[in-house]
């Protein structure tokens, strides 16, 4: 029986090894900790060590758990939040988090805020359809988290397919649905005028973040990221300044940021579609427009800022791919989170119009830009 | 555009009749039956204050709305009926406590009017200081609440920390943050150091200069113009006609201040201009008093530069020059001839009226009354959100800096 599980775990261990990220830099502390774990006398140990490293560095694996998957993710969240909160402060004359842990300058404050939403009660309050309150917060995920095993950075990549960006897109539409649904789950007043104005602004600046993703589509003539990433000698931004222009506001707009934090006003109506969250659900609801952030700005990063291209530092080998698009899509990130601190909140038929007037045009021309440029075979 | 609608019969929420409101049941089924509803908004939604707003909506536009004041409602006016004169000016400043000196000059005039008393030159320099700093102070936290009710919170901080200087400026004059009670009947408490009148002096220069940059990521910011522009429109027959004061009634083109109507303390002595915006909408009624702060700044510098010497207190309160030590002494026993005693004071937010009874014997008020910007605006407040968009609540109530204590008293 035994021989058997260890020829399972043998196959399944060339498979994985066929397909292994190859770094030099690490290489050394790998073959360190294989000779230390060789002398310690545990029978099958070296074999499940060699297992484990194998799983981490398999490629598609890497891509979607470590990076640019779940970890940066996971650190992207504490870094954004502390990094928005500390920017504010220092606009608007004052110090910002601080006092948790202070050699960091309060870099944990997300991280303690995350403990404390765990432990709190999470209030299901008795008018809520409560296995849609409590699963929506939770399926809201399926189209935030997927789309990361379709983007790659280099060849450490999840799923490959010549259609990623078209995918990317269509789950980023998604998104809007779930939180339309946990607007309407909360059952309360705030909340379904908060999902009302959720599906308002969606219908204010799909079409336009559609038709510049698709005029960049047509300037490369292909979905696919590789291709993508390869043609951008010159990066998109600078091919296509329009269409980089609508991106980066319809983002603004998608995520509800100011200035159009229009679905969660607080002020107008107090977080609207996730008035009645409390404890832990309201951690995972508050995380999700960053989450959506970070995809779009992933997808920003390979159309406009030249994907993974950088200074190729042979040290990282296949690293270096992950590495350059993380640190470009957060340095997009940062960027977009000055804008809180300078705007105030439009309201939303201004938001619409803005939407179905001179955005919709510039997607427009963008489209027809990305037409000629394709057509012409410029690059 | 053709309406279609669904004969469904509605019946007004239950919650409705729990709530007390101060409206008929007929009218909540007539709102029902119109395909309209209502919304209330406050007592505890972040956007109200302490007041509750029944607003009747039909779609997302503003169709009437329905103040229900009074949760702030402190009996000041009662109160004041058991204290001595001298006791009441602590009380009087509490509804607005950023303006206080504006409230407490109103009160003390009222009493001078009464006693006849003749106030020394330097004390209605040191009046009008103050009065124009807390102007300044209030005006600066109502541009803050305004911004954070658009979501601004950049604009929420600036004149917070603006203020700092005004509070610093009023600690060094009188003592206190805010509420200082300064300003006695006959003159005020104590003389100011010509050290600490440079100090504000230098002060308002750095107002200014902290003002510009709030006015770079603010006042001109186009977000924030695109909200407040062509909002909550006052024309100046329904600024007249709702009785709407001060900056709010010249926001709509109405040249009306009582500082130069009817001059008191040291206003008739420096050169300041009224401010007067055409539009009557809430940008404009944002501008005027961001304009009136650069005049209350100019008449502060005028003030510190021209002030004269002499006495703080005047001869028939006290003959020397500090009334430290003796203040219950000279002051407790105050008594007002038999009569009624009005004073018209222009406040951070408009014309404040105080009216003192007096039955002529008792050393207390036989009625004081009590008339807060707040309270007069509030009707050209409501009607000024007709026809709006729900969102626009919010830019409006900024817009007028509506301060339910104030109003409430």
């Amino acid at each position: 029986m035994i021989e058997v599980l260890i020829d399972l775990i043998r196959y399944f261990l060339s498979i994985l090894k066929s397909n292994q990220l190859d770094i030099p830099l690490i290489k050394p502390i790998i073959a360190l900790i294989m000779k230390i774990v060789a002398q310690i006398p545990i029978p099958y140990l070296s074999n499940l060590v060699d297992l484990i490293l194998a799983v981490i560095l398999w490629r598609p694996l890497f891509a979607v758990v470590v990076m640019p998957g779940l970890t940066v993710l996971m650190i992207y969240l504490l870094y954004i939040v502390w990094f928005e909160r500390k920017l504010t402060a220092r606009i608007q004359w004052r110090v910002g988090p601080l006092e948790v842990y202070r050699p960091l300058r309060g870099a944990i404050q997300a991280l303690a805020d995350g403990i404390r939403y765990l432990f709190q009660e999470a209030i299901v309050h008795k008018d809520a359809h409560r296995p849609y309150f409590v699963q929506l917060p939770i399926l809201a995920f399926i189209p935030v988290l997927l789309p990361i095993a379709f983007i790659p950075a280099g060849n450490v990549v999840g799923i490959k397919s010549p259609y990623a960006v078209q995918l990317t897109i269509a789950f980023i539409s998604l998104i809007p649905i779930t939180v339309i649904a946990i607007g309407w789950a909360s059952n309360s007043r705030f909340a379904f005028i908060g999902s009302v104005r959720e599906a308002l602004m969606y219908v204010a600046y799909e079409i336009p973040f559609i038709v510049a993703a698709i005029s960049m589509i047509f300037l490369y003539k292909s979905g696919d990221p590789y291709i993508i990433v390869e043609n951008q000698w010159i990066p998109g931004a600078i091919l296509n300044p329009l269409a980089f222009l609508v991106f980066l506001i319809a983002m603004l707009m998608a995520t509800s940021r100011l200035p159009f934090e229009i679905p969660e006003a607080d002020q107008e109506i107090a977080f609207g579609p996730f008035v009645e969250y409390s404890g832990i659900l309201f951690g995972l609801v508050m995380v999700l427009a960053y989450e959506k952030l970070y995809v779009m700005a992933l997808l920003f990063t390979i159309l406009f800022l030249g994907g993974w291209n950088g200074i190729y530092i042979s040290l990282l080998g296949d690293l270096n791919a992950p590495i350059w698009l993380t640190i470009k899509t957060i340095v997009v990130i940062s960027i977009i989170a000055m804008v809180r601190s300078m705007y105030a909140r439009y309201r939303i038929d201004q938001a619409i119009r803005i939407g179905f007037s001179w955005l919709l045009a510039f997607s427009m021309v963008a489209l027809a830009i990305g037409v000629v440029i394709g057509y012409e075979g410029g690059i | 555009m053709k309406e279609i609608a669904i004969d469904v019969p509605v019946e007004p929420p239950k919650e409705l009749e729990s709530l007390f409101l101060p409206i008929p049941k007929e009218y909540v089924e007539e709102v029902y039956r119109n395909d309209e509803f209502l919304i209330l908004v406050g007592p505890q939604h972040p956007g109200s204050g302490h007041m509750r707003l029944i607003v009747r909506v039909k779609g997302d536009v503003i169709q009437e709305v329905i103040p229900d004041p009074g949760y702030v409602h402190r009996a000041i006016e009662k109160i004041a009926e058991t204290r001595l004169y001298v006791q009441n000016i602590p009380l009087v400043e509490r509804p607005a406590i950023m303006d206080s000196a504006n409230l407490n000059l109103g009160y003390v005039r009222a009493i001078e009017d009464g006693m006849d008393l003749e106030v020394p030159e330097r004390a209605k320099y040191l009046r009008t200081i103050l009065a124009e700093l807390c102007r300044i102070g209030t005006h600066l936290y109502d541009a803050a609440i305004l911004s954070v009710f658009l979501g601004h919170t950049t604009g929420f901080m600036y004149p917070f920390g603006i203020r700092e200087l005004i509070c610093e400026s009023l600690v060094k004059m009188t003592g206190a943050r805010f509420t200082s009670s300064f300003i006695i009947p006959g003159g005020v408490r104590r003389d100011v150091s010509k050290e600490i009148l440079d100090w504000i002096y230098s002060a308002t220069f750095a107002i200014e200069k902290r003002l510009r940059s709030f006015e770079r990521l603010f006042i001109k910011n186009p977000t924030v113009v695109a909200r407040l522009k062509d909002v909550g429109v006052l024309s100046k027959k329904e600024a007249i006609e709702f009785g709407v004061v001060g900056p709010f009634l010249r926001a709509s083109g109405v040249e009306y201040d009582v500082r130069k109507v009817e001059p008191y303390e040291a206003y008739d002595k420096v050169d300041w201009d009224i401010v007067v915006a055409d539009d009557g909408d809430s940008y404009s009624r944002f501008l005027v008093r961001v304009n009136e702060v650069a005049q209350s700044l100019k008449i502060i510098r005028q003030c510190i530069a021209e002030i004269p010497g002499g006495k703080v207190i005047s001869d028939q309160i006290c003959e020397g020059n500090d009334i430290r030590g003796e203040f219950f002494e000279k002051l407790a026993g105050i008594v007002l001839p038999a009569g009624e005693f009005t004073t018209l004071t222009e406040a951070a937010r408009g014309s404040v009226i105080y009216t003192i009874v007096s039955d002529g014997e008792s050393n207390v008020p036989y009625r004081l009354r009590v008339v807060t910007p707040g309270w007069l605006y509030l009707r050209g407040f409501m009607e000024s959100l007709k026809g709006e968009r729900l969102a626009d609540l919010q830019a409006i109530y900024g817009s007028f800096g509506y301060f339910p204590p104030e109003a409430d008293r």
